[in-house]
């Protein structure tokens, strides 16, 4: 007996152990962009606008902003903010699930490393929608889906130009323009 | 309690006297004031002498030569110093290497050459109608006072006018609808004063033909800094202009592209107006050993890696991109209406130009870092190349080991442009002008090229074609704040898997430069370590049991 619970108990600390580390490269994914920093936000800005399941680009914001205005320095990153009506009506009409509105809206982050790469960093949506439900689950799925098509570049097509929000979008806060959640 | 009652009531206080306060602020009768009521705030004047006094700036002048006359009367000795220096002459003559330099004579890979462009280029000459080469350097009256002195920032030069501020208002760039007003010489002169980031940076920040072209660490933010982008020319830190380091003597300015000190010796800080032949290093006012005791192991970095490396981990971090890349090759291109375009990029810079080709560019640029000594060499226009190398306009010499190098942070400029397949040279050509030959009005580089090659009386073969260019920058402005130099694990244990020195030749880098076949024949003697304590662990047990069996 004494066995088969000490055998139950490490194997529970081994799962445990590697969930720990395993956790951050399953919640998010990165990747390489072949292209520059610029050039990166633009074509993914084009492609969520692209894709047809009710998409729009609700802001675009540089967190590095804040870091310079209180005197220091970041190499860049812009997160691009976009939300489908589709997608996130459903979840917010339900009221045990509305507090899920801090996913919202999606976001995928680009960035520079020390390395003078450009990555694009996304949330796992298909692997975190499954642990709140069914109808999440669902969802999230098909934000996934989505997600993918806007890192789908196209290198043939010209560098598209960068939109840029309507408001000023410094400090890591605003940057809202456009349709939303 | 009482504290926090008490600050309740400070702030409600504050509230209450706020109010009419914020109220006669926004009262619409004081805005309607007219602004000629308002007195203008009386001048201060720090200097001894107001030159708005002097009676020989009274005058309506109508050309810049007239007010360098005028200056001249009481400056008896200014335009001799000026013409001793390279801001008059374009032209350097390397006392090492031999070479004469100077932008009269080097070719570059951005605007490439001046010869053939005079009226274009001497925008950025400190001097008035160097238009050919029949330009008098011995005319003090040529020199332009205004365009360093200047404290009204109006005083502007043009390209095309050879060096002259526009003297009547006047569309720039032409057909573009916009209006460079005339300059008012008078008003200028009356206000002369030391100069500023701005009048330095009106070249020095345009450098290569637009703002942050070509330095990379040099730009427009440079004029009203952030402390994030430059610790020393910050308004909120020590507000230094450009002339605080590199500090004139005779109008001579310290500071040098052509034999930069790469290694300047070893030398306590020394005391500002003090003669010192570096004043533009770091270890002028730093010293060799800068770091407190507590970061001591940094000094002894300071041996091998110039101060530059670790504290300007980025150029170009001012908000304006960098021009990294420029094609000549793809130049000419015309609209379906055989028109000339432009393209831009997704930042919204140019990407493309009928009368440049492609350029590419880039913000937060990290360096590439090089071994130097200070000992440039440069490609020149009689150079022999060979074109299926990559050519190094410029070349910085340095060793691990020669003693006199240390590692420095570079730009590499990458460029493509003609050369002569005749007589493998690199070629000048004309690009600005309003003759029939110049590039930027009939896209024909045979003509260009031609034109360009006469001006300077040089042999050309008839036929071109393009080189892959490369031009080093040496980095040594925008400095970050002091938490933001490169941590130790940017070197030597980088997260990314590439650190910044892993490119430079001749260094052991602890945690980095690792000996493959030393880590095999270590590790393989720990394995068999293993392999031995558990066989011979393992070969007890066996036959202790073996024996208890028995």
């Amino acid at each position: 007996m004494k066995k088969l619970v000490g055998g139950f108990l490490v194997g529970v600390i081994f799962t445990m152990v590697l969930a720990l580390f395993m956790m951050p490269s399953l919640m998010f994914k990165e990747h390489v962009s072949p292209f520059g920093f610029e050039e990166t936000v633009a074509r993914i800005q084009h492609n969520i606008q692209k894709n047809p399941n009710g998409w729009s680009l609700s802001g675009l914001r540089d967190p590095g902003k804040a870091v310079q205005n209180d005197g220091g320095n970041v190499l860049p990153v812009m997160m691009i903010e976009a939300c489908s009506t589709k997608y996130s009506a459903p979840i917010l009409k339900t009221d045990d699930r509305r507090y899920l509105s801090i996913l919202m809206p999606c976001k995928v982050s680009v960035y520079k490393k020390n390395d003078g790469k450009v990555y694009i960093g996304t949330m796992n949506a298909g692997l975190m929608g499954k642990m709140f439900g069914p109808l999440v689950g669902e969802i999230m799925g098909h934000v996934a889906a989505d997600q993918k098509t806007f890192l789908e570049f196209d290198p043939n097509t010209p560098a598209p130009q960068i939109i840029l929000p309507k408001a000023p979008s410094g400090g890591g806060a605003g940057g809202g323009a456009g349709g939303g959640c | 309690m009482l504290v926090k009652r008490l600050q309740y009531l400070a702030l409600m206080l504050g509230i209450v006297l706020a109010v009419p306060v914020v109220q006669a602020s926004s009262d619409p009768a004081a805005e309607m004031k007219p602004a000629a009521a308002v007195p203008a705030p009386a001048k201060e004047i720090r200097s001894t002498a107001d030159h708005g006094k002097f009676k020989e700036l009274q005058k309506d002048f109508k050309s810049g030569p007239e007010v360098t006359q005028a200056c001249l009367t009481c400056h008896t000795e200014a335009a001799k110093q000026i013409m001793k220096t390279k801001h008059w002459t374009w032209e350097f003559l390397n006392p090492e290497s031999k070479q004469r330099l100077g932008k009269k004579n080097v070719i570059n890979n951005f605007c490439t050459a001046v010869p053939s462009n005079y009226e274009f280029c001497t925008a950025c000459h400190v001097g008035y109608g160097w238009k050919d080469s029949s330009f008098d350097f011995n005319k003090q009256e040529n020199v332009d006072c205004l365009v360093c002195h200047d404290t009204t920032k109006t005083y502007r030069k043009l390209p095309g006018m050879a060096g002259h501020p526009p003297y009547q208002d006047t569309e720039f760039p032409p057909k573009s609808g916009k209006i460079v007003p005339a300059v008012n010489l008078k008003d200028v002169a009356q206000n002369i004063g030391k100069t500023s980031r701005a009048t330095c940076g009106a070249c020095h920040f345009n450098g290569g033909g637009g703002d942050a072209v070509k330095h990379g660490d040099l730009d427009s933010s440079l004029k009203d800094p952030k402390k994030y982008l430059d610790v020393h020319m910050a308004k909120d830190g020590l507000n230094f202009t450009c002339g605080t380091c590199h500090e004139t003597d005779g109008h001579n300015i310290p500071g040098s592209r052509y034999t930069p000190i790469a290694k300047p010796k070893d030398a306590n800080p020394h005391i500002r107006g003090k003669n010192d032949s570096d004043p533009v290093t770091c270890q002028s006012c730093h010293g060799n050993k800068p770091h407190p005791q507590a970061l001591s192991r940094l000094n002894s970095h300071t041996d091998k890696l110039a101060c530059q490396t670790c504290h300007i981990p980025e150029y170009a971090r001012g908000g304006k991109p960098t021009k990294t890349l420029w094609d000549w090759s793809t130049a000419g291109k015309l609209d379906k209406d055989g028109k000339p375009f432009k393209t831009k990029d997704s930042g919204g810079h140019d990407a493309y130009d009928s009368r440049k080709g492609d350029f590419k560019y880039e913000a937060n640029v990290i360096p590439e870092y090089i071994w130097f000594n200070g000992k440039v060499n440069y490609t020149l226009r009689e150079t022999k190349l060979d074109p299926n190398q990559v050519i190094k306009v410029n070349s910085f010499e340095g060793s691990a080991d020669d003693g006199k190098s240390k590692i420095w942070p570079v730009k590499v400029f990458h460029g493509k442009q003609p050369y002569d397949i005749g007589n493998n040279q690199l070629v000048v050509f004309h690009t600005y002008g309003k003759d029939d030959s110049a590039l930027w009005s009939n896209f024909n580089w045979d003509k260009a090229i031609d034109y360009g090659m006469k001006e300077i009386g040089a042999e050309y073969s008839g036929k071109y074609a393009f080189v892959s260019t490369e031009m080093s920058w040496p980095i040594t402005h925008m400095v970050a704040p002091k938490k933001d130099a490169l941590a130790c694990a940017q070197c030597h244990a980088p997260q990314t898997g590439v650190g910044r020195l892993d490119k430079v030749p001749g260094i052991y880098m602890p945690g980095r430069r690792a000996n493959e076949w030393l880590n095999t024949a270590g590790w393989g003697l720990a394995l068999l370590t293993l392999l031995g304590v558990l066989g011979h662990g393992g070969l007890r047990i066996y036959l202790a049991r073996k024996g208890d069996q028995k």
